[in-house]
This record gives C-alpha cells, sequence and structure tokens, in this order.
C-alpha cells in the first residue's frame, strides 16, 4: 500500500497533539493532579460539546470575530497606506519614522491604561488595540517592499514612461508583494494576540476572551481550555485562508538574484 | 551619419559622508567617474564598450540613456541633447530586471503597453520576438520558471519589442556560463544584423567584444574617457566559427594591447581608492 506525501504530512504533523493528549489524560485520570487546575481531555470534551450547543457560545465566537476583523481591516489599510507613504517619500520617512521606530517600541499592552482613561470601557478602545497590533506589521513590511524593489524596474519605468500612480499600480506594489502579504499575514496573528489582551483587560460580555475570565474566575479550567482551543482553532483558520489568497495573488513566485 | 554624439561628458560623484578617496595625491570626497568623454557613434553599428571595472562604462550608458545626467558636457541623440529617458532608446540590464508577476510574453509587452499599443497588436509583435529567439513555447512561463539564458532572451525581446533606435546593453550575458553566453551572442548578433538598430554594449569580455563590434571603444582607468578606438575588420554577417580564426586573434590582441595597460592603472589605483576616515 503507498501513502501519498500529503496523508504523510498529516500524519506527522499530528504526532505531537495525540502524543500530548495521551500524556496528559494519563496525568489527569492519575489522580496526581486536582481536576479544576487540570481537567481531562474527556471533561474538555464535554464542556466543549456543552458551550458548542449553547446558543451563547456562538455569540462570544461572532463578538470576538467582529473586533478581529474590524481592527485587522483597519490595521491593515491604514498600515499600507502608511508604509507605502514612507516607502515612497524619503521626506515622509524623514518625518514620520523615527517617531514610529520609537512608538512601536512600547508593547501595545503598555497602552491600555491610557486607552481606557481616553476612551472608557467600550468597544472603541478593544478596536484600537488590535488596529495598532495589525497597523505595525504590514506597515514595516510594506515599507521595506517597497524599498527593496530593484532599482533596475524604476530605471525601466522611466525609460518606457511609467511614473505617478501608473508606475505605483502597475510596479511598484507588484514588487513589494510579497513583502505586504508578509505582513498582512503577521497582522493577522498579532491582531489574534491582542484581541485576548484586550478582552481579558478590558472588561467585556461578550467574548471569547470573557468565557477564558470567566473560567479563571470560577475555578473551572476547562473552559479556560476550551476558549484557548476555539481561539486557536479560529486563528488557524483565518491564517491559512489570507495564506492562500497571498499566494494566490503572488503569481510567478519572487526568486530575486541578489546582485 | 552619427546617431549619438557625446561631447566632453564629465561625471562627478559625492561620496557618502565620511568616505573619501585619494585622486593623484588630493583628497576629495567626489569620486570623478567619466573624465571628458567624447565619443560618436554611427547610426546602425555595433559599439562595444570595453575598460576596467569603475571606468565609468555604465555611467556613460545610464547618461545616454537619460537615467542619469552628466555634471558637465552633453549627450546628443538624433542632434538633441539627451536629458530625459527617450523613447528611442532600449535597456537591457546584466540582471535580467524582468517582472516575476508577469509571464515571459507580458514582460515582452511592458514597453508597448505604455505606448499605447492595442492588445493584438502587442501580443503579435510579442510572439514574434519569442519566435525570434526560439521561446514560442515559453511564452506562458514566469520568469522563475525559465534559465537564466532564457530570461536574459526575453529582457532583449522586451527590449527590441518598442523598435528602439538605441539598444543599450550594461553587460547583459556577464551572469551567464560560458557556453550560453556564446549561443546568445550568436543569437543576438543574427537578430541585430537583421535590423538597423544602433547598440551600446559594455562588457568586461574581450572575445564578446571582438565578436559582436563594428568597433570597441577602449574606456580609461578612472576617470574614464576614450583611450582608443579600433575598428574590427571582421566579416559579417558573423557566425559563432569566426572566433577560432586568425583574424580575430589578430582583432582580440589589438584590444588586449589598448586595455592591459588601463586595467594595471585602475588595480593600481584600487589600492588607495576607498578610505573609509573616521
Amino acid at each position: 500500500m503507498t501513502i501519498s506525501n500529503k496523508t504523510k504530512a498529516f500524519l506527522g504533523s499530528s504526532i505531537v497533539p495525540l502524543l500530548l493528549v495521551i500524556v496528559w489524560q494519563y496525568v489527569a485520570s492519575s489522580g496526581y493532579v486536582a481536576s479544576f487546575i487540570l481537567p481531562s481531555p474527556n471533561q474538555i470534551i464535554k464542556t466543549f460539546v456543552t458551550n458548542f450547543v449553547e446558543k451563547e457560545y456562538a455569540l462570544h465566537i461572532a463578538a470576538s470575530l467582529k473586533r478581529v476583523l474590524i481592527g485587522f481591516l483597519i490595521g491593515t489599510v491604514s498600515g499600507f497606506s502608511f508604509g507605502l507613504l514612507m516607502g515612497l517619500s524619503r521626506t515622509a520617512e524623514k518625518i514620520f519614522g523615527p517617531f514610529f521606530n520609537v512608538i512601536r517600541q512600547v508593547p501595545i499592552i503598555g497602552f491600555i491604561p491610557l486607552i481606557i482613561m481616553w476612551f472608557g470601557v467600550t468597544e472603541l478602545p478593544r478596536i484600537i488595540i488590535i488596529t495598532v497590533a495589525a497597523f505595525y506589521p504590514v506597515t514595516l513590511n510594506t515599507f521595506a517592499g517597497i524599498r527593496n524593489v530593484p532599482k533596475e524596474y524604476f530605471e525601466l519605468s522611466s525609460v518606457y514612461g511609467y511614473k505617478g500612480l501608473k508606475l505605483i499600480r502597475r510596479i511598484v506594489i507588484p514588487a513589494a508583494l510579497p513583502s505586504i502579504t508578509t505582513g498582512i499575514t503577521l497582522a493577522l496573528g498579532m491582531s489574534w494576540a491582542m484581541l485576548m489582551a484586550a478582552e481579558l483587560f478590558i472588561q467585556t460580555y461578550f467574548g471569547i476572551g470573557t468565557r477564558i475570565q470567566l473560567g479563571r474566575d470560577k475555578f473551572n479550567m476547562a473552559l479556560v481550555i476550551v476558549g484557548i482551543i476555539t481561539v486557536g482553532a479560529l486563528g488557524f483558520f483565518m491564517t491559512t485562508i489570507v495564506e492562500q489568497l497571498a499566494k494566490a495573488l503572488d503569481r510567478g513566485k519572487i526568486i530575486r538574484k541578489e546582485t | 551619419m552619427d546617431i549619438i554624439v557625446a561631447k566632453d561628458v564629465r561625471k562627478k560623484f559625492k561620496l557618502k559622508h565620511g568616505q573619501q578617496v585619494k585622486n593623484n595625491g588630493i583628497v576629495s570626497n567626489e569620486i570623478d567617474a567619466l573624465g571628458g568623454f567624447d565619443l560618436n557613434i554611427k547610426k546602425g553599428e555595433f559599439l562595444v564598450l570595453v575598460g576596467p571595472s569603475g571606468s565609468g562604462k555604465s555611467v556613460f550608458l545610464d547618461i545616454v540613456g537619460g537615467l542619469s545626467t552628466p555634471t558637465s558636457g552633453v549627450v546628443y541623440l538624433d542632434d538633441k541633447p539627451v536629458d530625459a529617458p527617450s523613447e528611442k532608446t532600449g535597456y537591457v540590464f546584466q540582471q535580467y530586471a524582468l517582472f516575476p508577476w508577469r509571464t515571459a510574453l507580458s514582460n515582452i509587452e511592458f514597453g508597448l503597453e505604455s505606448r499605447g499599443v492595442v492588445k493584438e497588436e502587442r501580443v503579435k509583435i510579442a510572439r514574434e520576438l519569442l519566435s525570434l529567439f526560439g521561446l514560442s513555447d515559453f511564452e506562458d512561463r514566469y520568469p522563475y520558471q525559465l534559465s537564466g539564458g532564457m530570461q536574459q532572451r526575453v529582457a532583449i525581446a522586451r527590449a527590441l519589442a518598442t523598435k528602439p533606435e538605441v539598444l543599450l546593453m550594461d553587460e547583459p550575458f556577464a551572469a551567464l556560463d560560458a557556453q550560453t553566453r556564446e549561443i546568445l551572442q550568436n543569437e543576438l548578433i543574427r537578430i541585430w544584423e537583421g535590423t538597423d538598430t544602433t547598440v551600446i554594449f559594455v562588457t568586461h569580455s574581450i572575445d564578446e567584444a571582438v565578436f559582436l563590434a563594428d568597433r570597441v571603444a577602449v574606456v580609461t582607468a578612472r576617470p574614464g574617457k576614450i583611450k582608443e578606438i579600433i575598428e574590427i575588420d571582421l566579416p559579417r554577417p558573423r557566425h559563432g566559427d569566426i572566433r577560432s580564426c586568425s583574424a580575430f586573434a589578430a582583432n582580440r590582441h589589438k584590444v588586449w594591447g589598448a586595455l592591459k595597460a588601463e586595467v594595471n592603472k585602475a588595480q593600481q589605483d584600487w589600492k588607495h581608492a576607498p578610505v573609509n576616515s573616521k
């Protein structure tokens, strides 16, 4: 019997999670660890099922997804625009670059008290946090992508009369695209990471983070773990979509020779 | 008739802050790339520039192409001073500079798009050129799916698509292996001999220069100027076999004779050229 490479890869990638579950189940059922500290996989599955049959859990997921999507989209669009501006204009880079580079050194979580003071405990500060998280990687990678466009492309463009918007749309952006999509993929990961921070630090009724918080307050680690798995699965799913989109966009793969 | 006339073209480059060079014992933060370049190029001729590294051959090419402006002096193209890229010129780079997001066919169409040539006409021209280079089966391939030699063929085809009066080629075959290089030289000369395009071709290879050129212009070590122009008295049309005839060797010897002293001088220069002061 022959096994396809895809099946092999899938089997290979299942080894670690499977082992983890087996060890986990063993430790949990051995009685050495209290079940409220480490619930068994069995319990997790039960909690998972009870959660998902509740209509409310869907609302929690929806609230988190909406937050991530809005923040990610605003952050990506603004990051792309800002990166484009700094990439194209040395003057803009001189004006904004140093400030941007200083401020991005501060972990976004550090700004949370300030953001709450200014905007209150509302939906806005949560979205702001996610937006900022998405903004940085998109800005940086768009900027770098544009600065790495080979100078020959610009020379060719000027030989053939491409300038202004046409130059940006037809040459600069396609040439920088692989770097831009890398930035967007990173931004998505950052958005999910910061979603948790936003929901845990800025209390809200709906959200997966809220469920995790609830689990902590109730000493119900099963609830916490179900929340973690939900976030992981959703994040993985969205990242896969974005990666596939990026692949589809990036026709002709870039293999650039270093001179 | 001269299509290109360069008169006393000089080009200085300012070095980055803190960098200095010694020119004849004088420390300076400027570098003279071209020091009075005079050259007349006839319409339809194949002129090859050879010279030591750093002698400003590529700088001259950029000035002719309007990509760079001279510090002083002037280059005329069809009696008009060059101050911007012209529709009459085409460019081929050492690193091909094909657009990786476009297919071979679409890369060749690139220059025609901005000239307002309609799609069917563009495709027709691009297909003709692909077939001329024996690449008809590869029109849908992306650059990464082509070998180096094929990529450079596409890049040359792209430059020829707009039917330039002057084709500027900056060490186009330098990145290729020796065999591919000879094959491309043969193809280039075969295709060029069927056109009336003027070519200015920069190379470090004397064999390449002799094989391709009507005239070889030997450039001095930095600051570059024309040292000597050597007429290559080999018959046309030229075929690959000509490389092994004795007339070829005689021409080769002549070019090397003019070039040798300059290469030595350039190497002496290197010893005290890039000085990084604190």
